[in-house]
């Protein structure tokens, strides 16, 4: 089986910041404190690697509640593991934007 | 609502760098987030828009087929380059009249063009050493016939040679612009150094085989699966004579593009082949 690939901090912050449910840009941008300018492309990049996938939300949805429509991300299997093998190189990470922290929320 | 314009105009700017074909869907991904971000960020918010396009210029392979002029042939690539010199010179012969009224060149006539066609050409000779020392050209670890070789030779010194009528005439519009000064021999350095990058940018981008221009560029590989391994792009002769490949980081086993050559058992593939 192929290692997973090894991410770099920001891209591992954002791929937890995912994970723990923040599943649109500028959620992302706030949770992880990066600019516009490292999360959107980092997204895009991650999206290549078939990290993360991304969807648009159903316009009837965004209308019912009067806002434009969001592009959502969601890790993909191979997100999964990559975001585990970054989890044991950045210990720390587990504590950006726990899960039950967005759950509360 | 001075501020909202202000914003959306950054994002308008910036979408002009994102791909054509992707162009219309960046935009609505950066204003739909935009719609969430508070007022007081919204312009730091923005200004990210344009580091978003620049990484998806540079990593879009073009998924849409865009207009481009057909220059993949040698042949054709020189006839194009030779009708734009010849319009070229006459453009020069005409812009001669009106340069004469510069008391710097009031001497000049038409018949000194092809004089300074010359001394264009001996400058371009002078500043290519140095542009060809930035030049890596792709390791071959097949050997290259001296016909080859030859037949690249001629095929650059003619598109040097080409470029000069397009650069005289382009400055003596600049002359015509900015008659004194140093801006002259400035920006006639500046443009032959910039024609003879483009000489050597589309020569990279040609096969050694068959000097028509290389195809279908793919992404091998991916940035965060780097050890001992290389990602990039490769590019496909479309006579089957090899693949090009160019690896975006520089490594010590990757220093330079590769040239994978094709043998006969690839012919099949490629119906048009030609050897």
């Amino acid at each position: 089986m192929a290692e997973a690939p090894r991410l770099s901090h920001s891209s591992a912050m954002i791929l937890q910041a995912i994970a723990a449910g923040h599943i649109y840009g500028y959620t992302v941008m706030e949770v992880t404190g990066l600019p516009s300018g490292t999360v959107y492309p980092a997204l895009r990049r991650m999206e290549r690697d078939q990290l993360i996938r991304s969807h648009w939300e159903r316009q009837s949805i965004a209308d019912a509640e009067q806002r434009p429509p969001r592009k959502y991300y969601k890790l993909t299997r191979s997100g999964e593991t990559t975001l585990e093998a970054s989890r044991k190189r950045y210990p720390l990470l587990a504590k950006l934007a726990s899960t039950e922290e967005v759950q509360d929320a | 609502m001075k501020r909202e314009w202000l914003q959306h105009t950054i994002l308008r700017v910036a979408s002009s760098l994102a791909p054509y074909d992707q162009r219309g869907e960046w935009l609505e991904q950066w204003r739909s987030e935009l719609w969430y971000v508070p007022p007081s960020d919204a312009t730091r918010f923005c200004l990210g828009a344009f580091r978003d396009a620049i990484w998806l210029r540079r990593n879009s392979m073009g998924t849409v087929k865009q207009p481009r002029m057909h220059l993949e042939s040698p042949l054709s690539c020189l006839v194009f380059l030779a009708a734009v010199g010849a319009v070229g010179f006459l453009i020069a012969v005409c812009l001669s009249g009106p340069l004469k009224q510069i008391s710097l060149y009031s001497d000049l006539r038409p018949r000194d063009l092809p004089a300074a066609f010359i001394a264009m050409l001996t400058f371009s000779c002078l500043l290519l050493p140095g542009t060809l020392a930035v030049w890596r050209s792709p390791a071959n670890r097949h050997s290259t016939t001296w016909k080859s070789k030859l037949r690249r030779g001629v095929f650059l010194a003619l598109k040097i040679a080409l470029v000069q009528p397009i650069m005289l005439c382009g400055l003596m519009f600049w002359i015509l612009i900015a008659p004194v000064g140093i801006f002259a021999p400035l920006g006639m350095a500046a443009s032959l150094i910039a024609a003879l990058r483009w000489v050597i940018t589309d020569q990279q981008r040609r096969c050694p085989v068959c000097l028509r221009l290389l195809t279908h560029p793919v992404r091998i590989g991916a940035p965060s699966k780097t050890f001992l391994e290389w990602y990039g792009a490769e590019s496909t002769c479309s006579r089957g004579h090899g693949l090009m490949h160019v690896s975006e980081i520089s490594g010590s086993y990757s220093k330079k593009a590769q040239w994978v050559r094709l043998g006969e058992s690839w012919s099949g593939l490629f119906s048009t082949r030609q050897s």
